[in-house]
């Protein structure tokens, strides 16, 4: 049985502080990537990209990751709840990781001179992208409430899965792509102190980011499965 | 009657069907042929020779071959509403799933060995290995179906089924079809070790697409 989500959501409380907090935090981090992180011996201004392209990698796999949590929440609870949770990130999520690809595109051309290369963490996340675009399409494509928030969930475990196994597929290409800066093994950052700062700051922001739209795109999803339930009863 | 025995009846049926009408593997063998020599084509002779490439194209062709198939198999179950009457047996989900599986292996077993044929046959490959080539073969009709079922399972009564399948499968398929490629390359190139190594990584993934389809599939259709 499907329980209706009539019952008050906590994010109806938090959602304005998420948003204050968020472009608060943002326009901090802008001025810090801008500004005031100083400018790369080797590779100039174009470095700063850093601060918008790291902070959606990390975002990318976070939102896919709590797509995975919502699809096993629905499968396991039949909560509608859950699916919110997980069309609410995956939108996100799809969002943040063209944005990823675009800004990596950005920074590729003037440091590899190439828009693109057959990487294997390229071609992992542009082949996540794809499959959680197919998650979405599966989504609009289907009618009723249940079987969506179930086909769904099924193609939100899979890709999650299929991930890790994709990206180890890959790896026997030749990688272009730097090491990690910031988590590497058995080292500190390879960071700048100051870079370092600026790069937390914008981790931060987008974080925030992320965590407001979706709340607010939870929001919406829930009222859209109120009316829809009201509708079938 | 037994888990084993149910899927073995879907399987005869399904099989049976295809006999009766076998719009979906003449679909397949036709379109296989067809993709096989407009690739060979675009590539040109010279290029479509190399191992590499012409395993490739013949992975891409069986891929595409499979979807067909799958596709075929279960408009049949649609056209007079044949698959409710299974989904309400007791266990009949995981028996449709298991059964399909085992039918399309088959059916994908001709319609592979059409492709190798003429693949050899108009790229004038030198096969090194044919033993591991075959087991790359068989490995990868086992390693496809599974994904591509499940994602059609998804999209059952869904409008665009016909390009939601790809656009779901396609993605989740691109390291089986990598293992396939690179082993089969490696069996004409006579790499017994590579050809293996390949070999295990298809198997793997059959195993692990199949159990996973098991598990998810009756959660999966409402």
């Amino acid at each position: 049985m499907i329980e209706s989500t009539a019952a008050p959501f906590p994010t109806i409380r938090v959602r304005p502080w998420l948003g204050v907090l968020a472009i608060g935090s943002s326009l901090i981090a802008t001025f810090m990537a801008l500004v005031w992180a100083p400018t790369d011996a080797v590779q100039g201004d174009v470095y700063r990209i850093i601060f918008v392209h790291v902070p959606l990698a990390w975002l990318a796999y976070l939102a896919f990751f709590v797509v995975f949590v919502g699809s096993l929440g629905w499968l396991w609870t039949r909560r509608p709840w859950f699916d919110a949770l997980a069309v609410a990130s995956a939108e996100v999520g799809v969002l943040f990781t063209g944005m990823f690809i675009i800004a990596g595109s950005i920074w590729a051309k003037p440091t590899w001179g190439v828009w693109w290369t057959w990487d294997p963490r390229l071609v992992t996340t542009a082949i996540m992208f794809m499959m959680y675009i197919g998650y979405l399409l599966l989504r609009s494509l289907s009618t009723d409430f249940a079987q969506r928030a179930t086909r769904a969930a099924v193609v939100g475990v899979i890709a999650v899965v299929d991930i890790p196994i994709v990206h180890l597929s890959v790896l026997w290409m030749n990688s272009l792509h730097q090491l990690p800066t910031v988590l590497r093994a058995g080292g500190s950052p390879a960071l700048d102190a100051a870079m370092g700062a600026a790069l937390g700051v914008s981790v931060l922001a987008f974080s925030l980011v992320y965590l407001w739209f979706v709340a607010e795109r939870m929001s919406i999803e829930l009222a859209r499965q109120d009316r829809m339930l009201e509708a079938r009863a | 009657m037994s888990a084993f025995e149910r899927t073995l009846l879907i399987a005869a049926r399904e099989l049976a069907a295809e006999r009766r009408r076998p719009d979906g593997l003449v679909a397949a063998l036709t379109f296989t042929g067809v993709l096989v020599i407009m690739e060979s084509l675009a590539f040109g002779p010279g290029q479509a020779h190399q191992p590499g490439i012409a395993s490739a194209l013949f992975w891409i062709a069986v891929l595409f071959a499979a979807t067909l198939v799958v596709t075929r198999s279960f408009d049949r179950e649609l056209e007079d509403d044949a698959i409710d009457a299974i989904l309400v047996l007791e266990g009949g989900r995981e028996a449709l799933y298991a059964g399909k599986l085992v039918a399309i292996a088959i059916v994908l077993a001709i319609v592979e060995t059409a492709a190798a044929a003429l693949s050899l046959l108009l790229l004038d490959l030198d096969v090194a290995l044919v033993g591991h080539l075959a087991l790359v073969g068989v490995l990868g009709i086992l390693a496809l179906p599974p994904v591509v079922v499940l994602t059609t399972l998804l999209a059952l009564r869904i409008r665009a089924r016909v390009a939601l399948v790809p656009i779901l499968s396609f993605p989740i398929l691109i390291p089986q079809v990598v293992a396939c490629t690179q082993g089969a390359a490696a069996a004409l190139t006579g790499d017994a070790a590579t050809s293996l190594g390949w070999a295990g990584i298809v198997a793997a993934f059959a195993l692990v697409y199949g159990v996973l389809g098991l598990t998810i599939v009756p959660a999966a259709i409402e």
